[in-house]
């Protein structure tokens, strides 16, 4: 990367941004004198949002949805990355499991959220409870096929040597599988986020699913957009922070040649 | 190859049998069936043993007794298949034009590193938009109908498939490309012959990907409006305080995804063929 000659970042910049920005300004002329009801003006959307985010009560909507989607990933990632290391080493369980939490994962969450939200309330509880529930099984998966993806070679030399196991779970295991914890820690922020709107919407005196579900329904247009156009910054926002966080994190391992790395680049999808 | 690792669930044990077997203290192929099966049933105990002395309420968590028992019921009415039909037609539509949309779009984006370059900033803050949250404005804008469900369920699986096909394109090696090159092969014949094969692979898994998705998406569109469907009769039971038929309709829902990557699964593989079986690391 250093060794590119400086005009090439700028280039690469242009690339990159030309199309944004078009689009972008397609969309603030094409919106600008708009009469519809359903597609006022984007600047009206966006002078909406900045009111209601300086004087209305959406920065509370948008921290109760924050701070849930933060307890639920992370106690996800926490229950996912323990039971994944412990089921990864066991060859045993992981070949009984399989099955098990292939179905589990192909359950769709969302289904449960009349159940949980009926049953336990409309507090935050319940909802950091169906945050943690979807996004366990994308990182319990990722964490149980990046440990047994580690190279047997290194596995075996490392019992070979009788190195501890509190050690070997620290320096070896962790580190190896840490990649594809990641990647499955990007998929669970999606559902997460998903999974945040649902339940709000279905059933919440706060946050930001309530914040457009009550202005849909009171046919509050711009309202309604700019409540969506912040949900979409958060997701944005959101990744991006992930991503920093995984290149601090990872750098080591970012840094290998492509060929060494088992993962892939950005392109890569995982649910 | 690279793909496997990271977005496969841990590999189907079938596959690795052959290596395996001959490691001593490996189950054989019934001792995994047995294996797997106990794993079940002790789901289903701890299941059982939650709902009737656990702290959740019988209305939160029926026991699997009281769920299964329900199927045999349900399987008679044709409120229950007509759920199934509604969510799957949903589902499968908006899968299918996700997928006419998104696959030459993606191969097309991906073959040009310019265009690449261009969209990807774009689809980066596009495809992490939750699309569920535009529910509030497709209500507005379309209404409760069943074009809207096939709308969101289409906008969630097209980046899915998108990104996959793109980058399976970009996947040609530039040794690969420069050759094509220099021989000045036609651009039909390229895309036939060299791109098309090696991105069909990634293709593949964009497809699994979305179907999963699709299904989802489309419950998650019923739960949250009166269009009919798994999700909506899920709260309909919930509501009416049966709890068991809720959960009945959950576990349906959750054989529909895991029946769907079993013949994805399958249709890859036997699409594949022709390939080394390189995902199996």
């Amino acid at each position: 990367m250093s060794t590119r000659p400086p005009g090439a970042l700028w280039q690469s910049l242009l690339k990159q941004l030309w199309l944004p920005v078009l689009c972008v300004a397609v969309l603030l002329i094409a919106t600008a004198g708009s009469t519809s009801f359903y597609f006022p003006p984007a600047t009206d959307v966006l002078a909406t949002l900045w009111r209601e985010l300086l004087h209305g009560g959406l920065v509370e909507d948008l921290l109760f949805s924050l701070r849930n989607i933060a307890l639920g990933l992370g106690l996800a990632t926490v229950l996912g990355v323990g039971a994944g290391l412990v089921i990864g080493e066991v060859e045993l369980l992981r070949q009984a499991t399989g099955p098990l939490l292939d179905f589990a994962r192909a359950t769709p969450t969302v289904a449960f959220v009349p159940v949980i939200i009926l049953t336990l309330g409309i507090g935050s509880g319940p909802k950091i409870f169906l945050i943690a529930l979807g996004s366990l099984w994308p990182i319990l998966l990722n964490t149980i096929s990046g440990v047994h993806g580690i190279n047997p070679a290194v596995h075996e030399t490392a019992r070979g040597y009788r190195i501890p196991w509190r050690l070997r779970l620290l320096k070896v295991v962790l580190p190896g599988a840490l990649p594809q914890i990641f990647a499955g820690i990007r998929v669970a922020l999606s559902i997460a986020v998903v999974l945040m709107v649902v339940s709000e919407i279905y059933g919440s005196p706060v946050g930001l699913g309530n914040f457009i579900l009550q202005s849909g329904s009171g046919f509050a247009v711009p309202e309604t957009w700019a409540g969506t156009v912040l949900i979409g910054i958060l997701g944005y926002g959101l990744s991006v922070l992930l991503l920093a966080a995984e290149y601090v994190l990872l750098g080591w391992y970012h840094q290998r040649p492509p060929r060494v790395r088992r993962t892939m680049s950005r392109s890569e999808v995982k649910t | 190859m690279a793909i496997s690792t990271t977005d496969r669930r841990p590999v189907a044990p079938a596959r690795k049998r052959p290596a395996r077997r001959t490691r001593a203290g490996t189950p054989g192929r019934r001792g995994l069936l047995m294996l797997q099966l106990s794993a079940v049933a002790a789901v289903l105990v701890i299941w059982a043993v939650l709902a009737a002395a656990g702290p959740v309420s019988a209305t939160a968590l029926p026991g699997p007794v009281s769920v299964f028992g329900r199927f045999p019921e349900l399987f008679g009415t044709s409120a229950y298949w007509q759920a199934v039909g509604d969510t799957l037609n949903g589902a499968v539509t908006g899968f299918v034009a996700a997928a006419v949309i998104g696959v030459p779009l993606g191969l097309v984006t991906g073959t040009y590193a310019a265009a690449e370059q261009s969209s990807r900033l774009l689809v980066d803050v596009l495809r992490s938009f939750p699309v569920i949250a535009l529910l509030p404005v497709f209500l507005l804008v379309l209404g409760s109908t069943p074009t809207m469900k096939t709308t969101v369920v289409l906008l969630a699986c097209v980046f899915p498939v998108f990104l996959q096909a793109q980058y399976g394109a970009r996947s040609v090696t530039p040794m690969i490309s420069e050759t094509m090159d220099s021989y000045r092969i036609p651009r039909r014949l390229r895309f036939r012959k060299v791109i098309l094969p090696s991105a069909t692979p990634s293709v593949m898994t964009g497809l699994r990907l979305a179907a999963t998705t699709s299904v989802l998406v489309a419950i998650g569109v019923e739960v949250l409006t009166t269009l009919p469907g798994i999700g909506h009769e899920v709260v309909q039971a919930q509501q009416g305080g049966a709890a068991a038929q809720a959960y009945a309709y959950i576990i349906t829902a959750g054989a529909i995804g895991y029946s769907i990557n079993l013949l994805s699964q399958f249709a890859e593989r036997r699409l594949l063929r022709w390939r080394p079986p390189a995902h199996t690391d």
